[in-house]
């Protein structure tokens, strides 16, 4: 409870936002069951409305985007060689203000008179306005998100103090392990994205209880301020939401190939690119409020995709001419890829301002992002959780369960999502609890309803093999799958203070290196090293 | 072998669901062929967009199929068996940087092209519709003419309001919101737009063909948001006068 290690604080992290998609999770197969048919059958309109609500914050700010804080808190410190992180107590408050806000959010959902918050998970006013939600329940949810929001700079802040200070003797910024870059540029994100939205949260608690008029244009305030306020973060947000695991997968895609990456320097710049760009399209979320430069945003949003199409060439340039070997971590990078590149197209379709005009706030985009971020992050995250399992608990979780989860999540994830696409070109507007027959979409519903079932069957196995693996204990050796970075190249799991002995850095990929001297180029082994 | 076979099954039946799923939807790829000037606008740059996207697709999931099969690690070979170490490229880098700036360019110049034709207002509308959201509800208004037609609020069971729009005029629609965030969408129309309270969004439609059309309001706005619907109807100019005569009544 009172831990500073980050190891134990990454791994209480990644416990946390798991059992946070477990809960999500489960919301969302409330509104899949209710929307397999045509009418209202299970819950009524304003649970429905709740239901989404709290799906939404829960899968972004209490599961995707801390599970990637756990996985950078665990994993940054042992890549750079690094005993810690630099500021071990703030890293143990920013673990209690994220737990403590994401129980303000699950109050939000029902400790309220007027029902639980039902705003959807952007707040707009003035539906989010004290006229139209008098509860308590939005309140409290933006109490939760503000800590999570303080939670989120102070990681940010941790990550980045601790990557450019205490890397090794010889890990230059250029021999980095790409997780940890993708996660620096993250947390640079974080640390750019969210103190907006913190001041139009504050200014919409101001129209909600002290008589402000910031968002109410009855009173002369203007809602698309909000609107842009909140994009400002609500963009990069989605882009905190999948660097970590494209870092993911780009360190286990180059191992289960036995290559190194492909064109690390150009995945590098892409990265940053990404996260230089991602600051500049947030009016995408708003071409059809009428009041935006659509052909300004629109060009940036496109420019976005050169970067993203950039990383697909380096995943695949790093399989080409390797050895290929199928374990489970890999498959679910594969996932990634498979699911990831349909979420990218779609974007692409959505990036241009006439086609959203048709596209926009349709089930289309639910599917899209849906694809971006749970067929792209989600499976980043499973592919994270069975490779650095070993690692972390010294035992290896099952291949054969891995497997099987794989294929039920994979072929039930397109099972869910891909009839949404099919049904939303139909019409079929987001956030409805109920559509009339006759319209072309009970078809798609049911099937996307019976994929969410096959879906959860995966989820559910996971947890099945978590705890039968937990009581094999199949030991797993320091490293079990030949890995590359640092945290590799010590115990599993590793002493309190990460390293006995370090070995030398001469490349991104120092524990290669260590078993193939012959391979490494540059100056001989003899050489003595830069100081640190 | 067993399990590298049942591997090639699953990647097969995976690409036929793909294609079959595709193919089922026609060359509409699914989307509305837009039943208005506007609207067919906008769907021929679906097509371009769509057939772009299948392109990369094939490219990708091909380049991806072929390392996962072709490359992928031999029984005779160990699991310490290192695949080829190089690096990088940079002319291969080069190019496959430039290629998606090239489609980029092309996606984006012709969207901004069909933006500014779909979203074109004309100076001299035939008809004027003034549509106000309000929760849950629709109050459509033509002015010129007098006449009003509003929805009885909405709720599960309660339909929404008709409106009837003549073939192949030019209607001006003033819309706005009385209360929260709304938006007007008529999926074959290919076009929304949001209801703003405080603000007028104005965008023309010049319906191509007669039929009755489904609408919806597509900005989350509380309880009664999935039923806050509506119905437009494209009739020829002489019964949307008769119907304008009558006082908009329902007919
Ligand atoms: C476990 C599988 C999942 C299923 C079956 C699922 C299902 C759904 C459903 C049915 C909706 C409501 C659609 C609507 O009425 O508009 C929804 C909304 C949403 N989901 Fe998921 N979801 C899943 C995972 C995720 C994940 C992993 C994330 C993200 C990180 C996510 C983010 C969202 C967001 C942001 C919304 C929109 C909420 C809003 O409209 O305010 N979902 N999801
Ligand atoms: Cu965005
Ligand atoms: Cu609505």
């Amino acid at each position: 409870m009172t831990t500073t290690d980050h190891k134990k604080l990454g791994i209480m992290y990644c416990v946390t936002a798991f059992t946070f998609f477990l809960i999500g999770g489960a919301l969302a197969g409330a509104m899949r069951a209710e929307l397999a048919d045509t009418g209202s059958q299970l819950v009524g309109a304003q649970s429905y409305n709740t239901l989404f609500t709290v799906h939404g914050i829960i899968m972004i700010f209490l599961f995707v985007a801390p599970f990637g804080v756990g996985l950078a808190n665990y994993l940054v410190p042992l890549q750079i060689g690094a005993p810690d992180m630099a500021f071990p107590r703030l890293n143990a408050m920013g673990y209690w203000f994220f737990a403590g806000g994401g129980l303000l959010v699950l109050l939000s959902s029902f400790a309220s008179d007027a029902g639980g918050v039902a705003t959807g998970w952007y707040l707009y006013p003035p539906l989010s306005g004290p006229r139209y939600s008098p509860g308590v329940g939005p309140d409290l949810l933006i109490l939760g998100l503000a800590l999570v929001a303080i939670s989120t700079v102070m990681s940010g802040v941790n990550v980045i103090t601790t990557t450019f200070l205490m890397r090794a003797p010889g890990m230059t910024m250029w021999r980095l392990p790409v997780f940890t870059w993708n996660v620096v540029v993250t947390a640079i994100l974080g640390l750019v994205a969210f103190p907006p939205a913190v001041a139009a949260f504050v200014l919409l608690l101001f129209d909600r209880r002290l008589a402000g008029q910031a968002f109410d244009p009855l009173g002369g305030g203007d809602p698309i301020v909000y609107q842009h306020l909140f994009w400002f973060l609500g963009h990069p947000e989605v882009y905190i939401l999948i660097l970590p695991f494209f870092g993911v997968i780009t360190e286990t895609i180059p191992v289960f190939s036995r290559k190194p990456l492909f064109g690390y320097t150009g995945f590098i710049l892409a990265t940053l690119a990404i996260g230089a760009l991602s600051t500049g399209v947030w009016a995408h979320h708003m071409f059809t409020t009428g009041v935006v430069d659509n052909p300004f945003f629109s060009a940036m949003t496109f420019t976005i995709a050169v970067p993203t199409g950039v990383k697909f060439f380096n995943w695949i340039g790093t399989m080409w001419g390797g050895k290929l070997s199928f374990r489970v971590p890999m498959l679910f990078s594969i996932g990634f890829l498979l699911n990831f590149l349909i979420g990218g197209i779609t974007g692409v379709m959505l990036a241009s301002a006439p086609l959203d005009f048709q596209l926009a706030d349709s089930y289309f985009l639910v599917s899209h992002f849906h694809y971006t971020m749970m067929g792209g992050s989600v499976f980043g995250i499973f592919a994270a959780i069975y490779f650095w399992w070993p690692k972390a608990f010294g035992y290896m979780l099952s291949e054969r369960f891995g497997r099987a989860v794989f294929a039920l999540m994979l072929v039930g994830f397109n099972l869910t999502f891909w009839p949404q696409f099919v049904v939303g070109l139909r019409g079929m507007p987001r956030r409805i609890v109920d559509y009339a027959p006759g319209l072309g979409w009970d078809t798609p519903n049911l099937v996307s309803s019976l994929g969410a079932l096959v879906l959860s069957a995966g989820v559910l196995l996971f947890l099945v093999d978590a705890f039968t693996s937990r009581r094999r204990r199949t030991p797993a050796g320091d490293d079990p799958w030949g890995g590359f970075s640092l945290e590799w190249a010590t115990t599993s799991p590793p002493p309190e203070h990460n390293f006995s002995s370090l070995p030398r850095i001469r490349s991104e990929r120092p524990a290669f290196d260590m078993r193939h001297p012959e391979l490494v180029s540059g100056p001989p082994a003899t050489a003595s090293e830069p100081p640190a | 072998m067993r399990g590298r076979a049942s591997r090639v099954t699953v990647i097969a039946a995976a690409v036929t669901v793909v294609m079959a799923s595709v193919t089922s939807c026609s060359s509409s790829f699914g989307m509305p062929r837009g039943s208005t000037e506007q609207g067919e606008e906008i769907f021929d740059l679906w097509q371009i967009f769509f057939w772009a996207g299948i392109a990369v697709a094939v490219l990708v999931y091909g380049l991806i199929a072929w390392s996962l099969i072709r490359y992928r690690r031999r029984r005779r070979e160990s699991d310490a068996d290192l695949g080829l170490q190089f690096h990088a490229n940079v002319p291969l880098e080069i190019i496959y940087t430039a290629i998606p700036v090239v489609i980029v360019i092309v996606l984006f110049t012709l969207s901004f092209g069909t933006e500014d034709r779909a979203s074109s207002v004309s100076p001299t509308p035939d008809v004027v519709l003034r549509a106000e959201a309000f929760s849950w509800g629709w109050r459509f208004g033509f002015p010129d003419e007098g006449v009003e037609v509003v929805s009885e609020p909405s709720a599960e069971g309660v339909p929404g309001p008709e409106i009837l729009l003549p073939l192949g005029r030019t209607t001006r629609i003033e819309l706005t919101s009385n209360d929260v965030v709304h938006a007007f969408w008529v999926a074959d129309f290919l076009y929304k737009r949001d209801a703003i309270p405080g603000r007028v969004n104005v965008f023309d439609v010049t319906p191509t063909e007669m039929g009755t059309y489904h609408g919806v309001c597509s900005e989350f706005c509380g309880i009664h948001h999935a039923y806050m619907t509506f119905t437009v109807r494209v009739v020829d100019q002489s019964e949307f006068d008769t119907w304008i005569a009558r006082g908009a009544a329902a007919a």
